[in-house]
């Protein structure tokens, strides 16, 4: 029987992470592919997004430079109304503060796993870990309780001091080892189809930015590459659900304004997919005793935009870091890898997920309640209406008339949000920055007649006794770049 | 100019169909007829018959293998693995 340090199953981007980290390490590693090649087995939305330059830019300044790499400057949002109108096309990520951010104001890269994923592969064989493809993982081995190698479909049984399981969203490893079967409600469908396009159109049309299509029905996304796109579209596989997801992107491709998109790029529809994607309030226990999860396999896609490539590979990094050190210290007992939860609960992954339930239940609440939809597309589009540029091209009175018919339809429209607004965004409150909440009321300070002659500190002294609600932000033990604790309100 | 038509069946690639073993499992007696596995299958491969679901015999030539028939099944009755490595489902721009 082979054995050695690290067994990793899937070489997609989690596992050709923990893969290289590993092989770093000195570590004796082998990764495994049920695909003839990495990639070839896996489709995801795949917009790399800024976080990127920040944790990995010596990987972005390669992963730019991929063949289907499209860079993203912005994300165009296209909005229709409930009788299929577009009626509006906004950008966001567009500030200079997100311009400045990273080198060539660049935000992010679109690119297609084909390339991603033996990039991310061949560094890992670079390291010096060892790659096998066409290799299907059917079974773990278990000794005493404790996962101690892998089965090969062809009975080939695989040693390891640690396994680290990057097997995607059906996770062989985790259901043989026992820890989980199906997710259970927390997980989406996301079928995508792919259109192949020419890439100077795009470049004319399209520029480098994502798009997404808006309505009270779908919501889809659009990512662009350099010669094709792929619209997607995921729905919560649960017992309520009644529609086929496919149906909206179905919709959406009927649309005239993207047929017209269509007709100006010279797009053909070239490839259709479909995958799992866990989307989750809190991903379940990540650990066992002789393997770790990573990625799609531990429920980790970030629970607000369900992007899963930056996660899959922080996780497979910071995984195969505490094999290495639970492998130095002769012990990957269960106790020993809760080390694992520990750093990646303390790490940037863990913070995002410290708002999973309020993200999830807003998207749950908002996008896909389509009776609610109607109205908040209508809500977004008269807040759009209260903007100069709007006020100046309305004129179906005088100018300052229409201001008002507007700002009358707007208030007209926020009590109907109240509910929702209680329920799925207050909660999110916590999450302001105490910092943000001193500079707003700092600014109010001149204006307050009694108050504003006090020193700042006794400024927040008294304003948190007029208000329980922001006497939390105020409370000087508070770190001032951080959310409050969950409840704290 | 033309409207744009999608057949999906026809943007599949796969590779050595006869290979791939069979990866989705049905215990009939754990059916509760819900249906819903016919509903999220693109490619309706699973129909409903006399309250039990039913699986097309050759789903291993259209199945997408994204496995939402496992993940929407209350009831259990439906288990997939993953066909037999290097064959089945190729995607090339995903």
């Amino acid at each position: 029987m082979e054995e050695y340090d690290v067994v990793v199953v899937g070489a997609g981007p989690g596992g050709s992470m923990a893969a290289k980290t590993a092989a770093e390490k000195g570590l004796k590693t082998v990764f495994l592919e049920r695909g003839r090649e990495p990639g070839e087995k896996n489709s995801s939305g795949c917009g790399l997004g800024q976080r990127w330059w920040k944790d990995y830019p010596e990987l972005m300044e390669k992963i730019k430079d991929l063949p289907s790499a499209r860079k993203v400057e912005m994300v165009v949002i296209n909005l229709f109304d409930e009788h299929d109108r577009l009626r509006y096309r906004s950008g966001t990520t567009g500030s200079d503060l997100c311009a400045n951010r990273w080198p060539g104001g660049m935000d992010g890269v679109s690119v297609y796993r084909k390339d991603l994923d033996p990039f991310l592969a061949g560094l890992a064989v670079s390291a010096g870990a060892e790659l096998r493809t066409s290799t299907l993982v059917s079974d773990v081995i278990m000794d005493d309780g404790a996962v101690t190698g892998v089965k090969t479909e062809d009975g080939e049984s695989i040693k390891a001091g640690v396994v680290i399981a990057a097997d995607g969203a059906m996770s062989t490893m985790a259901r043989k080892s026992g820890m989980r079967n199906r997710w259970g409600g927390g997980c989406t469908l996301v079928p995508q189809l792919d259109f192949s396009c020419d890439s100077k159109r795009m470049d004319d049309v399209i520029g480098n930015a994502e798009w997404v299509w808006f309505g009270p029905l779908y919501g889809t996304y659009q990512v662009n590459f350099r010669d094709g796109f792929h619209i997607g579209a995921g729905q919560w596989l649960r017992p309520d659900w009644d529609d086929k997801p496919l149906d909206m992107m179905k919709k959406l491709v009927q649309m005239p304004p993207f047929q017209a998109m269509c007709r100006a790029i010279d797009a053909k529809p070239r490839e259709y997919q479909a995958h799992l994607l866990p989307w989750l309030k809190k991903p379940p226990k990540t650990y066992t005793a002789g393997m770790m999860l990573v990625g799609d396999a531990a429920g980790f896609p970030c629970p607000l935009e369900a992007e899963g490539i930056w996660h899959a590979i922080t996780s497979g990094k910071i995984a195969a870091q505490t094999a290495a050190w639970a492998l130095s210290k002769g012990d990957v007992s269960e106790r020993k890898l809760t080390e694992y939860e520990r750093r990646w609960k303390a790490s940037d992954l863990g913070k995002e997920h410290e708002f999973g339930e309020e993200f999830v239940n807003l998207w749950d609440a908002s996008v896909f309640d389509p009776k609610l939809m109607v109205r908040q597309v209508q809500l977004l589009l008269e807040f759009s209406m209260l903007h100069p540029f709007s006020i100046v091209f309305d004129w179906g009175d005088a100018h300052m008339d229409c201001f008002n018919q507007h700002l009358e339809h707007f208030l007209d429209l926020i009590p109907e949000f109240g509910e929702f607004g209680s329920t799925y965004l207050k909660p999110m409150a916590r999450g302001i920055w105490p910092r943000n909440v001193k500079h707003v009321l700092l600014m109010a300070k001149p204006r307050v007649p009694v108050l504003k002659h006090l020193s700042d500190e006794r400024y927040f002294k008294v304003m948190a006794r007029l208000s329980k609600k922001i006497a939390p932000f105020l409370d000087p033990g508070a770190k001032q770049d951080a959310p409050l604790p969950r409840g704290s309100l | 100019m033309e409207e744009i038509k999608i057949d999906l069946k026809n943007l599949v690639k796969r590779v050595d169909t006869d290979k791939m073993g069979d990866f989705i499992t049905y215990d009939e007696s754990r059916c509760d007829g819900c249906g819903r596995c016919a509903l999220v299958c693109s490619f309706n491969l699973w129909s409903l018959k006399e309250g039990k679901a039913r699986l097309a015999p050759n789903y291993r030539e259209h199945c997408l293998e994204c496995a939402g028939c496992w993940e929407i099944c209350e009831a259990e009755a439906i288990d997939f693995w993953y066909p037999k490595g290097g064959t089945g489902v190729v995607i090339e721009y995903g």
